[in-house]
């Protein structure tokens, strides 16, 4: 039997490093022990039985809106919202039905880190065209991670990247680029702003196809002065040069432990550092997925409203794209607070303490009860109930229940779906302890 | 915070120290309690509205006949004629005539070139900074830690909206939130179970405890409540996609003051209300998408004001307005700004002294092409603290010394 500390830190790596275990997994990775369990979670495999064969989402350049009162404004406006439905369904069901879950996890980090919203960019060709590009790095090099961002046609139309001119430079993408992508904010000056925003001209953006040109006449191609070296940049070689300095492998391991290990305590081992010496996101990722910091109870994290949805889907054995009201979905993550593609800033989401509202706990409840009318049970349902607790917790991945919620749940012993829904909102689920 | 102080601060706060006052309630007690306690008439409430993305306070309060203004931003200048006199060469943005009626009324104080030392450009830097008043790291907001200033009780701060802002966080206790579409409290078997897993127990964690809390505050906050907000407010947005949407903030302002006028007139026991509007970072094509959203944050307030005066609760409500910082002088290239300093912040109610306060940073002499910072926040907050909930301000603000003298 493993003891409870086994089963936090089994329950971390498969709660934050994936998303939660499907029906029987959590068990058989118990029996493995963690070492090997870790080996298996923390490194992708290059194929994915579900994935390779998933296609792509039904998104295309729809081109520009047609004018309000013009007979093809209905059809426009309805492939519009079918398009940004395919693209969401899509990527949860990625989530969801992937074999291994880790590339899932972090390309969903780095849409959190990269924060594009669909709010502004209004399109789904470019969003799905970012979200790929994410994924093809999401364990990958961070170097060519960036470099492929700032030219990303997304993330520029959101930040005004096209509108940043030689005469008049436009702030607001070099400001992020240095703040919230790249090395953390204050290391670097309000000059530093103002001589990267030069280096980012002379890229345009179709807003529809997501394409991105870049025209060296309108690009500021003299020599800028940027955190003390003075030399002609463009887009790439600014973000190569951003992503060599050593502020910013402590900024990615930052984030990377504020979402994985805690937002609440500051990174306190700065070796883990040193793993992301070549900027290789997989090799810091398993270091920090084995790092003896996910040992102590003390980190403990809320799950964020994908969090849970997508861990609770797992378990249930629910297709999000199958649902019998899929827009019930997205309308639940919407009150959550947390729907794909649509941060509620550039900052990315928050953590911890604000998933936990009353309204979110309201929220919960409704939504498992939704869920849990459409789940497989048959985990729990098909076991005499003097086994429904112990088989409860293996199923969802949770350490231990507390006496607590042992009362509500012998409450509701002989009801399955009532104990499920009670689970999946009790605090040992909401919380990754 | 250290990590050594950090975790032993979370022990500290553990299960034990919370879990005994959770023990035995149930919705009667709870929905009795709230219901029998309505807030005493002549108790100040403070409405917070917070203006995300950082609002151009240049074009908001705008010294129009100012030479140096016209030339300075060319293209997002407004002229004398298209905007509302305030008197001392300033003028009200022209979209934000119900303000400007309020302001004619005496009720309005404008407190110019708020900021604070050393001013921080990034939306989320600065934002922490105002909300939590404290330069540098912080865990909680100014007004999380006046609610822990309190005796507990769920309803004495409410954010309208899904999730809680740092404005509200308590290290121990937080405010409320208030979804927008009513809420619909479980019933039957799976409240009464529900309300079981409320119960903080021995072995919680911070974060589990936390969760407990929530789901306990579930019951209090919405059986008091729900029948004010018999219909579900509507969904719909009240602004179109407007550009500068990148830095937060809700977009259904006027929805959010009307389910607080709702609840204000009910008489909530509730002394702060927090709402917010996102849209306010206008890198580009400023004008157009600011005048929209000024004139959002006008109407709802002199609707808020006027609902109040309907109410038994006029003399109590004061509406408090700010953004995280103001934007730049000069327009950019693409018609817009980028982000700056100092800015103004409102104070709206018949217990201000309406008039301007503070010096309107000068045009000629700006600091490194930005406007200086005349006012510290802090100043308008120790007031608000003393005045308006009734604490003193160095429970929450440390040795702060300054005041803006706003309150009759």
């Amino acid at each position: 039997m493993a003891s409870v500390a086994e089963r936090r830190r089994m329950a971390r790596l498969v709660h934050r490093f994936g998303f939660g275990p499907r029906p029987g997994e959590f068990e058989s990775l118990l029996s493995k022990g963690f070492e090997q369990a870790a080996e298996q979670y923390l490194i992708a495999p290059a194929s994915d039985a579900f994935a390779d064969n998933q296609g792509s989402p039904v998104v295309s350049d729809q081109g520009r809106r047609p004018a309000p009162n013009s007979p093809d404004v209905v059809a426009y406006a309805t492939q519009k919202r079918a398009q940004l439905s395919s693209l969401t369904f899509w990527w949860l069901d990625r989530m969801v039905l992937s074999e291994h879950s880790l590339r899932e996890r972090m390309t969903w980090f780095w849409h959190g880190h990269w924060a594009t919203s669909y709010q502004k960019v209004d399109d789904a060709l470019p969003m799905y065209l970012q979200n790929e590009r994410l994924r093809d790095h999401a364990l990958g090099n961070f170097t060519a991670m960036s470099s492929q961002m700032v030219i990303d046609g997304a993330l520029i139309f959101w930040l005004d990247g096209q509108t940043n001119t030689v005469k008049a430079p436009n702030e607001n993408l070099s400001r992020e680029l240095m703040e919230l992508f790249t090395l953390g904010v204050n290391r670097y000056s309000e000059e530093d702003v103002k001589e990267t925003a030069k280096a980012l001209t002379g890229y345009r953006v179709n807003k529809t196809s997501g394409a991105v040109t870049y025209n060296p006449r309108q690009h500021f191609s003299a020599a800028i002065k940027v955190l003390g070296t003075q030399r002609s940049f463009d887009a790439n070689s600014l973000s190569d040069f951003l992503v060599a300095r050593d502020d910013c492998a402590l900024f990615i391991t930052e984030r990377i432990w504020y979402r994985f290990v805690s937002s609440m305590n500051p990174l306190t081992d700065t070796t883990l550092i040193s793993s992301f010496a070549s900027r290789d996101i997989g090799a810091l990722v398993k270091a920090i997925g084995k790092h003896a910091s996910l040992d102590d109870p003390n980190n403990s994290m809320v799950k964020s409203p994908i969090d849970w949805f997508v861990s609770a889907a797992r378990a249930l054995s629910i297709t999000p794209s199958k649902f019998s009201n899929p827009n019930s979905i997205t309308n639940y993550l919407d009150q959550l607070g947390q729907r794909p593609f649509f941060p509620p800033n550039v900052g990315g989401w928050p953590a911890d303490q604000a998933w936990l509202s009353t309204s979110s706990a309201q929220y919960r409840i409704q939504f498992a009860e939704r869920l849990v009318r459409e789940a497989d049970l048959s985990p729990i349902s098909t076991l005499a109930a003097n086994s429904r607790l112990d088989a409860l917790a293996n199923w969802l991945a949770v350490p231990e229940w507390s006496n607590r919620t042992k009362m509500a749940l012998n409450g509701a012993i002989n009801d399955p779906a009532r104990l499920t829904i009670l689970a999946l909102c009790s605090p040992e689920y909401v919380v990754s302890a | 915070m250290d990590t050594i102080t950090r975790r032993q601060f979370l022990k500290a706060t553990g299960a034990g120290a919370l879990g005994a006052a959770a023990m035995s309630l149930s919705i009667e007690e709870i929905a009795n309690a709230a219901i029998s306690r309505p807030l005493p008439p002549g108790t100040p409430i403070l409405v917070v509205v917070t203006l995300y993305g950082g609002n151009d306070g240049l074009n908001t309060v705008v010294p129009a006949s100012d030479p140096l203004y016209q030339s300075l931003r060319p293209g997002i200048a407004y002229k004398p004629e298209d905007v509302l006199p305030l008197g001392e060469n300033l003028s009200l943005n022209g979209s934000m005539t119900g303000m400007h009626s309020l302001w004619n009324r005496n009720q309005v104080a404008i407190v110019r070139g708020v900021g604070y030392p050393n001013p921080d450009r990034s939306h989320f830097s600065s934002m922490a900074i105002w909300q939590s008043a404290i330069m540098g790291a912080a865990k909680t907001g100014w007004l999380g830690r006046w609610v822990e200033s309190q005796p507990e009780d769920p309803m004495l701060a409410i954010s309208l909206g899904s999730v809680l802002p740092p404005l509200l966080a308590g290290n121990r206790r937080s405010g409320s939130v208030l979804p927008l579409g009513g809420l619909k409290v479980p019933r039957g078997s799976l409240a009464s179970d529900c309300i079981k897993l409320a119960i903080e127990s021995q072995g919680d964690n911070l974060l589990q405890s936390m969760a407990a809390r929530t789901m306990r505050n579930l019951f209090t906050v919405s059986s008091d409540i729900t029948p004010i907000l018999q219909s579900p407010a509507p969904a719909a947005p009240d602004l179109p996609t407007a550009l500068g949407g990148n830095a937060g903030g809700e977009t259904n302002l006027s929805q959010q003051l009307d389910i607080v006028a709702k609840l204000v007139a009910a008489g909530a026991p509730t002394r702060i209300w927090s709402v917010s509007l996102g849209g306010f970072d206008t890198h580009a094509n400023e004008r157009g998408a600011q005048a929209i959203l000024l004139g959002v944050v006008s109407q709802g307030i002199s609707k808020f004001m006027s609902q109040m005066r309907a109410s038994n609760r006029s003399k109590d409500v004061v509406v408090l307005v700010y953004s995280e910082f103001g934007r730049r002088v000069r327009a950019n290239a693409s018609d817009g700004t980028d982000h700056g300093t100092s800015g103004p912040v409102f104070l709206l109610g018949e217990r201000v002294k309406g008039g301007f306060y503070g010096e309107q940073p000068s045009l000629s002499n700006l600091k490194s092409d930005d406007l200086a910072v005349t006012t510290d926040f802090r100043d308008i907050y120790a007031s608000v603290l003393e005045k308006i909930l009734s604490t003193p301000a160095e429970k929450i603000l440390g040795n702060w010394k300054g005041r803006t003298p706003l309150f009759i």
